[in-house]
């Protein structure tokens, strides 16, 4: 009699299946996890939430438009618009409207919620595919995402590689960085402009819910070990691919939905972190 | 070396020449009127400030002088008047209060100083030029802060960090500088070295320097002459010390006591009398 495969076996034999899925994870959760740096940072943990439930609205809205309007709208440019559009309103500066950013931030997010729910109601037949958006079920990924991702990355990490020293000055000393005449609109613009594409394009290909975990948890995995702030951003990368790639391959083996498994590694990571830097705090003061 | 073991440098660059005389004009407003939404703030003011001049900005809290100070920094337009600087291309430069930079930063006094560096689309080049890691090292070592600059700046007292800020400011090699409460939580003596620091800069470097103060006697001390701004009186009143304290709208908001003790004349500096 022959022994049953091990599922190591069936996954390197299927390796062509899963190689884009992994691909996309890889860089999503790195370019993400580079960006949750200036998330946190900022205190804008919740745009992410909010830029990643708009991307949803903008599939939903892609799918009502395909089946209803008979327009045929790709499912990734409707989470991309929203998405950008969602960020452009949380770069409104909310005194202007006697507000507070929270507020905007609600607003954005219950919205897009509630008008998902009822988009979703009018296009029962891709109803699994929003909920795969929602909450992330990024199996498999198509040649076409994985493209989507890695060109909408590569920009993404050229420009922040190349702005680095402009917009960490513009983030986290705007007045300062204003009275030395940098162009402080565009580099802040082309920072919310970078996580409006990215959390859009990869909430398509792996659902919101790991996107909102590689753009929070993977700087808050960083940021437990007190790094230099160049060290810091390499580690929220780092923390960020572990976190796609380990979760998916955590999901195979053991059978649990992608997002999920995604999610709870990141998760993972920052408790990992937090004993490093208990172990580092009793190694210091053992010196 | 453990970080806690830094030792603090003994020999810096904060000697108040003992004579000086304010330079050409750095800033000028000519009946500057500010306010938002095109509302006035305040009367049109009128006033200059020079090369080597040390400036203190004195006002109850709404008084106007963060509008006044952001209309400066060209954040606010004006509601009429003019601003007019010496030059077009005259560098100007900005330090926060030492709570303006997030605690949660995870970022290194030296690479703090080194933001002084940036200027313009100066960051479009990537890595930074020896002549600016330079700049960067000597701004540190003038300031007192070369020991701390490996530290972060979190973990820094209030003392070290306004060196820290100090040394980015010295870095930008700015000709007007404007300080939003440089020694708030700081104790007597931090206060006391960092206003002497300033003073040094306007006079040795030939800097303009603003400076928003609470602390009336540390204005006195230690500036060439004082701007106090009054909302609720309409009130823009430039002048020494004396002048300043005595004047009506000063003694309604803050009574005479400053005025019997203010002394006369303009600042010499504090190694000078």
């Amino acid at each position: 009699m022959l022994a049953e495969p091990s599922k190591w076996d069936e996954f390197l034999a299927g390796f062509e299946l899963f190689r884009d899925p992994l691909l996309c994870a890889l860089i999503a959760g790195g370019v993400l996890g580079f960006l949750s740096v200036y998330v946190v940072l900022r205190r804008m943990v919740f745009v992410s939430a909010a830029v990643a439930q708009s991307a949803g609205l903008g599939v939903a809205l892609a799918f009502y438009a395909s089946i209803h309007l008979g327009m045929h709208v790709e499912p990734v440019v409707g989470a991309t618009l929203m998405a950008l559009a969602a960020t452009l309103l949380l770069m409104t500066e909310p005194t202007k409207l006697r507000l507070t950013r929270e507020s905007l931030l609600g607003l954005a997010y219950a919205l897009a919620g509630g008008a998902a729910v009822l988009v979703g109601d009018r296009i029962a037949q891709e109803a699994h595919d929003i909920q795969g958006i929602l909450f992330g079920t990024a199996v498999l990924v198509t040649p076409e995402q994985l493209h989507t991702v890695a060109i909408a990355g590569a920009v993404v990490m050229v420009l922040h590689l190349w702005w680095y020293r402009g917009i960490t000055f513009a983030s986290f000393d705007r007045i300062g960085a204003l009275v030395q005449g940098l162009p402080v609109r565009l580099l802040d613009g082309a920072l919310m402009v970078s996580i409006g594409v990215m959390v859009g394009v990869c909430a398509r290909a792996l659902g919101a819910l790991p996107v909102f975990a590689f753009s929070t948890l993977s700087a808050i995995a960083a940021l437990m070990l007190e790094l230099r702030l160049p060290w810091t951003f390499f580690v929220a990368t780092l923390a960020g691919a572990i976190s796609g790639v380990g979760g998916y391959l955590f999901a195979y083996f053991f059978d649990f939905p992608v997002g999920g498994s995604q999610t709870v590694l990141a998760g993972v990571l920052v408790a990992v972190a937090m004993g490093l830097r208990s172990l580092m705090g009793l190694f210091q003061r053992a010196r | 070396m453990k970080t806690g073991d830094v030792q603090e440098p003994q020999a810096f660059e904060h000697e108040v020449p003992p004579t000086f005389t304010p330079g050409e004009p750095l800033l000028t407003c000519e009946k500057l009127v500010i306010g938002y939404n095109d509302k006035p703030m305040l009367p049109p003011i009128d006033m200059v400030i020079r090369r080597g001049q040390f400036v203190a900005v004195v006002g109850r809290n709404g008084s106007g002088k963060s509008t006044w100070f952001k209309t400066l920094l060209g954040m606010i337009q004006p509601v009429s008047g003019s601003i007019t600087r010496a030059s077009p291309d005259m560098r100007s430069a900005y330090v926060p209060q030492t709570s303006a930079i997030d605690s949660l930063l995870p970022i290194r006094a030296r690479e703090l100083a080194s933001w002084g560096r940036l200027r313009g689309w100066s960051f479009l080049w990537p890595f930074s030029r020896k002549v600016d890691r330079d700049a960067v090292e000597k701004a540190l070592e003038t300031s007192g802060a070369r020991a701390i600059a490996p530290r972060p700046y979190r973990e820094l007292s209030e003392g070290q960090k306004q060196r820290t800020l100090l040394a980015r400011l010295i870095a930008t090699e700015a000709d007007l500088v404007l300080l939003d409460e440089p020694t708030a939580a700081m104790d007597a003596v931090a206060e006391r070295e960092t206003m002497q620091r300033l003073c040094a800069l306007a006079r040795k470097r030939g800097l303009g320097v603003v400076v928003v103060v609470h602390d009336l006697e540390v204005a006195a001390e230690h500036a060439d002459i004082l701007f106090f701004v009054d909302r609720e009186t309409s009130a823009f009143v430039v002048g020494d010390a004396k002048t300043v304290f005595c004047h009506p709208a000063f003694r309604r908001q803050y009574g005479d006591e400053y005025c019997h003790k203010a002394p006369e004349g303009p600042h010499r500096g504090p190694d000078a009398r």
